[in-house]
């Protein structure tokens, strides 16, 4: 057995590029059977009811609270964001007290998750929840909240993650995440503590940095009491120590979180270390009036969006996933729309009701001219056909067969296209169709490209149903 | 990726020798009585049979700078590109490899696209529409009562075409010189991990000087005037071109940082495993080149007035902005510079003795989102502002070579790279002639 245990030289894994959120192609999907996983997507916070099912005492005074939805949905987040909670602190019969907390469980392990608690005994929530949630326990909660987590979409992960005490939480949830997930990725954790014994999940930490490559997790211990045999970094953060664990800290992605006091100073060192304020994303644990204020208002902003998505369920269950509110970028996907990862070798399309190609009216018989275009039902209608063509600009309906080629029918009926080789090599006569399907046999003269933007050689081409021609 | 094509269809019969001989003779004793470290004699500059050499010389002979991948990133995009006389559509194709074609209908002559870029599938002619396959084979001609016109014999002539590291250089020689292969593995390191194949186009500046390609060239290789560029002198150390025991005392401090940058700079190249030093080769070989990496002033990551950023999506696989600039001259058309967070890509596109079409090309990464990732003014303002200087100071030497009481004067020791690129052009003129 100790053989078997020694170390021998691994190869490391092959990998896809760039690191992909599981939900960020479900949500594009137009697929019926995709769109089911919509549910694991994260768009909007929620009002809903969590039943706690289990409790994991942590390192530092902390404590995990894994919870399941009553409901039985997963409970849809991005890595780094937080659920508001009433805790009936003062019992069933009073008003319960709301605490935000930071999710550590990973998004991609949805259908429990669980919050990180840090006891506070001079406070008035935190001991109550480390004494009175228990396996049973059953909480209202809104969420997911937040603007503080890792991107849908990174074709180049690279992280430098910061964290204080309990800060960790947030973070601990961003490692789950790309821990889980393939693809490349580049991360630093410097996690600070402030004694040797209070570094909460450093076993995880440690076993995930030892399986996965992509990891490396620096401990620093605040100026106080350093043991002997501590192996760590020691001291405050610096921004030598920033040097010594990521000297490319300029062309990573950071973020931090901690207290405030903390993420002041890191702000500052990051800034010294060449790193562009627009690469720094923090969240606060603690924070003066202004930030709590912030905070409240996300909250509140979060309650208003999950209230009105809770009034679209009622009135219909149907339109439930389409009805994403368009009001608060913070809720939207953060990938642009061209897609940026090949994970698949295939870009990222998003269904923009506005884009060609994803028009729904494509397969629906009746489709609706847009406002202002002429009505073609008013338009003269001639020659013999089982099928009509409606030419938009001439102002014409005219039928055709199956097997009469496009062009030489609408010509014959007078509507001008240019036209020049009649086989589909020169791409003369080109125009654009608004609804239908043609039968096309090109030789070259029209590209893939155009081809799915809608256009369409006329002279090689049969309808195969009603047609909409914008010429 | 490097993709090459066919030899062209023919050649046609050198321009030189059509000159009478009296007047050839007069030129090539031009060529051989060239003061070396001096600048060229007028003519060089004005006249045009010696364009009409340059033109057969060099750019009928060597692999010129055509356009960056990015320019024609999917099959069909494509660009034209003139050079002198020489009209080229360098094209995408199915294969993703590149066509580079004669843009000369083989009807009437006409030429057959004439939009600077675009995408298209076959070619079609616009006067009698002939259509060409994007090979360039005539695929149809509407020929009614034509019995013997075989399409076979009226393909557009073809060029050669290569593509490295996301560059993309033409030959019109039907044989092209060989050690092109070999700049190219000295280059390709350098550029490969700014990944050429993953930007886009943010914007191209196309500026047409009032003067003779070579004063073109000549000014971009010295910075002896650079006291002209007040933008670029924020990102250039004011040291430049110095040499140690040749500071000033106001610059002793200003040469501490730049050796600083210099440190540090090398030692992150290292880190990352990315080459940085100086190849010279400019005249000792015939695809010319020089490159390095050199660290810029500030915070050393762009061409801005603090050394900042200009886009905030790193190219390729780089860990870090702050690269400097990677710069690349290419004997004879182009010069380049490669950063982390973009690259410029600069061409020489000769129009007759007196004037040259001047490319710019300002690229990012093609995930970069204008005005979100990049400001497009800031992008692109030190160098706008700059090429503006340059052609200015081209038009005053081109203005001087038109005068009677033009001498060529000598180049300064700063002004080195200047002398091998006359050198090389001199060297490659007389090859051709002998
Ligand atoms: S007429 Fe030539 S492609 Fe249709
Ligand atoms: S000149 Fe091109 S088709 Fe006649
Ligand atoms: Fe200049």
């Amino acid at each position: 057995m100790i053989e078997l245990l020694t170390e021998t030289a691994i190869q490391e894994p092959q990998r896809i590029r760039g690191l992909e959120m599981p939900w960020n192609r479900v949500m594009g999907s137009p697929e019926t059977p995709a769109r089911a996983a919509r549910a694991l997507g994260p768009w909007h916070p929620q009002e809903f009811m969590a039943e706690c099912v289990e409790t994991v005492p942590e390192a530092g005074a902390m404590m995990t609270f894994v919870f399941r939805r009553c409901d039985g949905a997963p409970l849809a987040f991005r890595a780094g964001q937080y659920v508001n909670v009433a805790f009936p602190v003062n019992g069933e019969d009073q008003e319960p007290v709301d605490r935000s907390y930071s999710l550590s469980s990973s998004p991609t392990q949805p259908w429990t998750f669980s919050i990180t608690v840090k006891c506070d005994p001079t406070g008035l929530v935190s001991p109550w929840v480390h004494e009175n949630v228990r396996p049973g326990t059953i909480l209202e909660m809104l969420g997911p909240v937040g603007a503080f987590h890792l991107p849908d979409a990174d074709r180049r992960a690279r992280y430098l993650l910061l964290a204080a005490g309990a800060g960790i939480t947030p973070v601990m949830s961003m490692v789950r995440t790309i821990h889980s997930l393939p693809g490349h990725a580049d991360v630093v954790v410097l996690y600070h503590g402030s004694d040797a014994g209070g570094f909460a999940f450093h076993r995880e930490l440690a076993y995930i940095a030892s399986v996965d490559s992509r990891f490396k997790v620096h401990y620093s211990l605040g100026d106080r009491s350093v043991p002997e045999r501590w192996e760590g970094l020691r001291g405050r953060l610096t921004a030598a120590m920033l040097e010594e664990v990521a000297p490319d800290a300029n062309g990573r992605q950071v973020y931090a979180c901690g207290p405030e006091g903390y993420l002041n100073t890191a702000t500052e060192l990051l800034q010294k270390v060449g790193v562009d304020d627009t690469s720094i994303y923090m969240e606060f644990f603690s924070g003066d009036r202004q930030t709590l204020l912030e905070y409240q208002a996300e909250v509140a902003l979060a309650t208003d969006i999950a209230e009105e998505i809770a009034e679209e369920i009622a009135d219909s269950a149907e339109d439930y996933f389409e009805g994403q509110p368009a009001a608060f970028g913070l809720y939207e996907p953060g990938y642009d729309a061209d897609g940026t990862l090949e994970a698949s070798g295939l870009p990222l399309e998003i269904s923009d009701p506005e884009a060609p190609g994803s028009d729904p009216a494509v397969d629906s018989p009746g489709m609706e001219p847009e406002a202002g275009s002429p009505d073609a039902s008013s338009f003269d209608t001639v020659g013999t056909g089982s099928l009509t063509m409606s030419f938009m600009r001439t102002g014409i309906n005219v039928r055709i067969d199956p097997t009469e080629h496009i062009l030489e029918v609408a010509q014959r009926a007078g509507v001008r296209i240019g036209a020049n080789c009649k086989e589909g090599m020169c791409g003369s006569c080109k125009v654009v169709k608004l609804s239908g399907e043609v039968e096309m046999n090109h030789q070259g003269g029209i590209r893939a490209r155009e081809i799915s933007a809608g256009k369409f050689l006329p002279c090689c081409s049969t309808a195969q149903t009603d047609l909409v021609i914008d010429a | 990726m490097t993709a090459s094509v066919n030899v062209p269809l023919n050649s046609r019969g050198k321009l030189a020798a059509s000159l009478p001989a009296e007047q050839l003779a007069e030129i090539t004793a031009l060529f051989e009585f060239r003061r070396t470290g001096y600048s060229l004699d007028a003519p060089f500059y004005t006249d045009r049979s010696i364009f009409n050499i340059d033109m057969e010389a060099i750019f009928g002979q060597h692999w010129i700078f055509a356009a960056s991948t990015a320019e024609l990133p999917e099959p069909g995009d494509y660009v034209t590109v003139d050079y002198g006389p020489y009209s080229l559509i360098v094209l995408r194709n199915d294969d993703g490899g590149v066509n580079v074609l004669h843009n000369v209908c083989r009807h009437r002559g006409a030429r057959v696209l004439t939009e600077a870029a675009g995408s298209t599938g076959n070619l079609v002619c616009g006067y009698h529409s002939w259509t060409y396959s994007p090979e360039g084979n005539l695929i149809h001609a509407s020929a009614p009562g034509e019995t013997k016109f075989d399409k076979s014999c009226f393909g557009l002539k073809r060029a050669h075409g290569r593509e490295v590291a996301g560059l993309i250089f033409v030959c019109l020689a039907d044989e092209p010189p060989a050690d092109f292969d070999e700049t190219a593995k000295i280059f390709e390191p350098y550029l490969a991990p700014h990944d050429l194949s993953k930007t886009k186009v943010a914007y191209q500046q196309n500026i047409i000087e009032e003067g003779n390609w070579k004063l073109v060239m000549e000014n971009n290789r010295e910075c002896y005037h650079c006291d002209g560029h007040p933008e670029l002198a924020c990102s250039l150390f004011p040291t430049w071109g110095l040499t140690e025991g040749l500071i000033p005392a106001h610059l002793e401090e200003v040469w501490d940082r730049n050796k600083q940058a210099e440190a540090s700079l090398e030692e992150r190249c290292r880190r990352y495993g990315l080459p940085y030093e100086v190849v010279e080769q400019l005249d000792t070989r015939i695809a010319g080149i020089r490159i390095s990496r050199e660290p810029l002033d500030g915070e050393g990551e762009s061409f801005s007035a603090d050394g900042r950023r200009l886009s905030k999506k790193l190219l390729g696989d780089l860990p870090d902005f702050r690269l400097g600039r990677c710069s690349m001259h290419l004997q004879p058309n182009s010069w380049f510079h490669f950063l982390g967070d973009h690259v410029i890509t600069f061409g020489v596109f000769p129009i007759n003795e007196h004037q040259s079409l001047v490319r710019t090309t300002w690229l990012v990464a093609d995930d970069a989102v204008e005005g979100v990732d990049y400001d497009l003014e800031k992008l692109t303002y030190t160098w706008k502002q700059t090429n503006l200087q340059d052609k200015a100071f081209v038009e005053l030497c081109q203005q001087g070579a038109g005068s009677p009481a033009y001498e060529p004067g000598p180049y300064m020791k700063s002004e080195y790279q200047v002398e091998a690129f006359i050198n090389w052009y001199v060297q490659r003129v007389q090859e051709h002639l002998a």
